[in-house]
């Protein structure tokens, strides 16, 4: 399982890392904005997306949207880790085909809490 | 100065020679006069269409939308955010620093009893111990190898807490950026109002279009806006609203 962390903060990429690490997750890879994270994505191999809202370059929602335009990537779980908290923003999000929305300052319960319900729903799906 | 005010000057300076060089003490007066008066309105004319031009760019300048709204709304939230800024850090800095305090007892703890089983198993496998202490010394291990995993799993769990308590430098950097923005866009208008005071401008009335979903960073004062979730049950029962 290879998990991508799109964070312009270099620190709360450093923390989702850590936080998954201990979840069990070794295999992360990191990118500063959508703009870096696309050809990551599309180079393949990237199981799982972890991406804040607002960066510079690309933001988060359209990293989203674009990740569900692309017909290899559409089906690649994207759970949003962000500190927009409008009710109109976590309904696009949600329009948007996003799997997970957790809102910052969150908890480690919180991400494997919501890390788990995504792969619950893959599975149950599947 | 125009032409007519030149022939104007220019007869009348003639006329001021011929009158110094013929002495007529009231042709000179005359003559002066004129010259004098000429100056005076090509002054009197500047002035008029500088107190037009102050008009001008101060009805512009009270036109400027964006100048009004950045002093009613944007300055006063600017000391919001700052205000969320130290509260943020200051908050994360408590949080770890009561971390740092709740796991430095543990580690001490874990130490003070590892050096006194070294010394006792030490004594014991240099055959220095009675059977009644060697007892002892079984209880002591027996009771501290629990505590040595409880101790790591609570410093693990500590660990972690303070790690996530450094999320603030995510949060509170997203505000300054708004915050540099604004200082940016409050530079701008003031070098336009300088430009203004020098000359006519046609003001901007550029109104800023609302997007409801552009990125906002943390929200400042979250609990008076309805419009804004609080906390993870709350994006949680959305979501669940929307049948997710």
């Amino acid at each position: 399982m290879k998990i991508l962390i799109v964070d312009d903060f270099s620190t709360m990429r450093r923390i989702i890392k850590n936080l998954l690490r201990d979840l069990g997750f070794n295999n992360t890879e990191e990118a500063d904005d959508g703009l870096t994270a696309l050809p990551i994505l599309q180079a393949g191999g990237i199981d799982f997306l972890v991406t804040d809202w607002n960066m510079p370059g690309m933001q988060g929602i359209d990293l989203l949207k674009t990740v569900r335009a692309d017909e290899t990537l559409s089906k690649l779980p994207v759970l949003m880790v962000t500190a927009e908290t409008k009710r109109e923003q976590i309904i696009e999000a949600a329009q948007a085909g996003v799997n997970g929305y957790i809102v910052k300052p969150f908890t480690a319960a919180t991400l494997k809490d919501k890390i788990d319900k995504i792969f619950e729903r893959i599975e149950t799906q599947a | 100065m125009d032409s007519t005010n030149k022939a104007v000057q220019l007869e009348a300076a003639h006329a001021l020679i011929d009158a110094l060089e013929s002495d007529d003490e009231n042709e000179i007066k005359h003559h002066l006069g004129i010259l004098t008066q000429s100056q005076e309105n090509e002054l009197f004319d500047e002035v008029g269409k500088m107190t037009r031009e102050l008009h001008d760019s101060l009805s512009n300048f009270s036109l400027d939308h964006r100048l009004i709204d950045l002093t009613n709304n944007d300055i006063p939230n600017t000391r919001d955010r700052l205000n969320y800024v130290i509260s943020t850090t200051e908050d994360a800095a408590h949080k770890t620093l009561g971390f740092i305090e709740k796991t430095l007892p543990l580690a001490s703890d874990l130490k003070q009893t590892a050096e006194k089983i070294d010394e006792s198993w030490h004594r014991f496998r240099m055959k220095e111990m009675g059977v009644e202490e060697f007892r002892t010394l079984s209880d002591e291990i027996a009771s501290y190898l629990p505590d040595v995993k409880k101790h790591s799993d609570d410093i693990h769990a500590n660990l972690s807490e303070m790690m996530l308590a450094q999320g603030f430098q995510d949060l509170t950097g997203q505000v300054i950026r708004q915050v540099i923005n604004m200082v940016e866009e409050v530079e701008d208008n003031l070098i336009r109002l300088v430009k203004l005071s020098g000359q006519y401008q046609v003001a901007k009335t550029d109104k800023k279009v609302v997007d409801s979903i552009k990125a906002e960073g943390p929200q400042i004062n979250a609990e008076n806006n309805p419009n804004v979730v609080n906390n993870q049950d709350e994006v949680d029962d959305l979501l669940s609203s929307l049948g997710f």
